[in-house]
């Protein structure tokens, strides 16, 4: 009965590391690999606060660029960041921001309007604004995303931002099986800033 | 024909093995690593970049360790299946006039065919809870037929053990009650981790002592039954140990190593519910159960062999 022990007790003590290494390998594959951190920036919100790169902190942020009289990929865009902002209602670690790339039209009260036309009713989704040369110095240096010819050039890209403020990913926002990719990731994220 | 006995000893180990890796692959999430069936993303090793992966498979659900972790499993289980194949083969060949091996082993072998394909039914139906629950069953009932054939072939070995031994009579009704028991045991336990996980899926933001709290009266019907098992076992050490003439020391070391058993099975349990959901001590809690099914019956085989006392 001793013999068998000998093998028994360092067989499970392998099996038991050997487990908890995979177990370990699969939760970090999981994971999401850091960009590069989001510059600082200071614009303005649909009601006219400031919005900087601080309000960033302690949030995991889904970011886009669009502008409210676009009717190409937009409309998509906007559905698409909707129906996240909807299903992340309970979720306050949460928040989207759309910066505008048509600050020339886009006003604050064109955004606020354009906010309650796409039903936002809580702090959570913000529209930014600023004027036109830093919109495109955010957009080109500090997300790296094709900037030149606003508003009509602007990417269709969704970024998503962790609690530090680091670029973690960037996903189609026109694209179901992408956003799929996003839901999962945002969640991850979540748990990866509550534990 | 030692041939066929350290065959058959193999692939009792093997399909062990078998059952912990197949409770790692769940623990991990890997279980639908591999999105086809019995190829992984159209190929028969898995891709180890993206560009590999064939159109016609949606690009986000592939994750390389998870899939190498599927694939490792797939691989284990072909390899268990060739070992049945070759201990059915051996067996037919040296004990095909012995029914009390042959049949034990041709169900084995018939039920493994079965557990590959329920693999393939778990990928096509997006790992359905019924179906993982039937997998792990077919499962643990191989593994009680394969250590049947084992001890079996053991005892035509040593036709003299257990026949020192005397033990209660009527003790068929125990070993039938605890195997049954046991079976419901693992099936409301798993009932229990499928429901952990679709809540989970519905509600990924809520940690795990919430999760436990919405899992309600299962984690109950686990617990009590558990408290019965610990009973029976108990009553089970007091027949074999204490009412009997002589027992084998397999009987005895089996009977103490049972208890410690259900010791352990008590505690990993309660550090589950109260503490956290921790994959590595889910994944030993359903292994332990598979050995304490094995041991009852090995000690049910022993019993069957022996002389009976009359009560």
């Amino acid at each position: 009965m001793n013999k068998i022990l000998y093998i028994i007790v360092p067989g499970i003590l392998f099996l038991a590391f050997g487990a908890n290494w995979v177990i370990q390998k699969a939760d970090r594959s999981h994971d999401i690999p850091i960009i590069k951190e989001v510059p600082d920036f200071i614009f303005h919100d649909q009601a006219g606060r400031l919005f900087s790169n601080e309000r960033l902190a302690n949030k995991i942020t889904v970011l886009d660029f669009m502008f409210t009289s676009c009717t190409g990929p937009c409309p998509l865009m906007t559905s698409n960041m909707t129906d996240l902002y909807q299903e992340f209602r309970n979720v306050m670690e949460v928040q989207f921001v759309s910066v505008t790339v048509d600050p020339l039209i886009d006003s604050e009260s064109k955004l606020k309007e354009y906010a309650d036309f796409v039903g936002v009713d809580d702090d959570r989704w913000q529209f930014i604004r600023s004027d036109l040369e830093s919109t495109k110095d955010l957009k080109q240096n500090g997300f790296m995303l094709y900037a030149g010819e606003l508003p009509q050039g602007h990417a269709i890209k969704f970024v998503l931002i962790d609690q530090d403020g680091n670029i973690r990913k960037y996903f189609d926002g026109t694209d179901e099986a992408s956003l799929a990719v996003l839901r999962k990731d945002i969640t991850n994220l979540v748990k990866e800033l509550r534990s | 024909m030692t041939s066929f006995r350290n065959f058959i000893f193999l692939s009792t180990g093997l399909t062990y093995l078998l059952i912990f890796i197949g409770g790692l692959v769940r623990v991990a999430g890997a279980g639908m690593g591999c999105p086809d069936w019995p190829k992984c993303f159209g190929r028969w090793i898995p891709p180890t970049s993206i560009e590999q992966i064939p159109s016609h498979i949606d690009p986000a659900t592939f994750n390389i360790v998870l899939a190498w972790i599927e694939y490792c499993n797939r691989l284990f289980g072909a390899i268990v299946g060739l070992s049945i194949t070759i201990t059915l083969f051996l067996g037919l060949k040296h004990y095909s006039h012995l029914p009390h091996i042959k049949w034990p082993l041709i169900s084995a072998f018939g039920l493994t065919l079965f557990e590959g394909w329920l693999g393939s039914v778990l990928i096509d139906t997006v790992l359905n809870p019924v179906t993982i629950t039937l997998h792990l069953f077919f499962a643990l009932i191989i593994v009680m037929l394969l250590l049947y054939v084992s001890q079996e072939a053991y005892y035509l070995d040593n036709p003299d053990a257990e026949k020192q031994s005397k033990y209660p009579s009527n003790m068929k009704a125990l070993f039938g009650l605890l195997a049954f028991t046991l079976l419901f045991e693992v099936i409301l336990g798993t009932e229990i981790r499928g429901g952990l996980e679709m809540i989970r899926k519905e509600n990924p933001m809520v940690n795990s002592q919430f999760l436990i709290d919405m899992l309600g009266p299962f984690k109950y019907a686990h617990s009590i039954l558990g408290f019965f098992i610990t009973v029976l076992c108990a009553l089970l050490w007091y027949r074999v140990v204490k009412q009997s003439l002589n027992p084998s020391n397999l009987m005895v070391q089996t009977s103490t190593g049972l208890l410690l058993l259900i010791m352990v099975q008590i505690i990993t349990g309660e550090v589950l519910v109260f503490f956290d959901v921790i994959p590595l001590i889910q994944l030993f809690h359903l292994w332990i159960a598979s050995w304490i099914l094995g041991i009852i019956s090995v000690q049910y085989c022993a019993w069957k062999r022996s002389g009976l006392i009359d009560e």
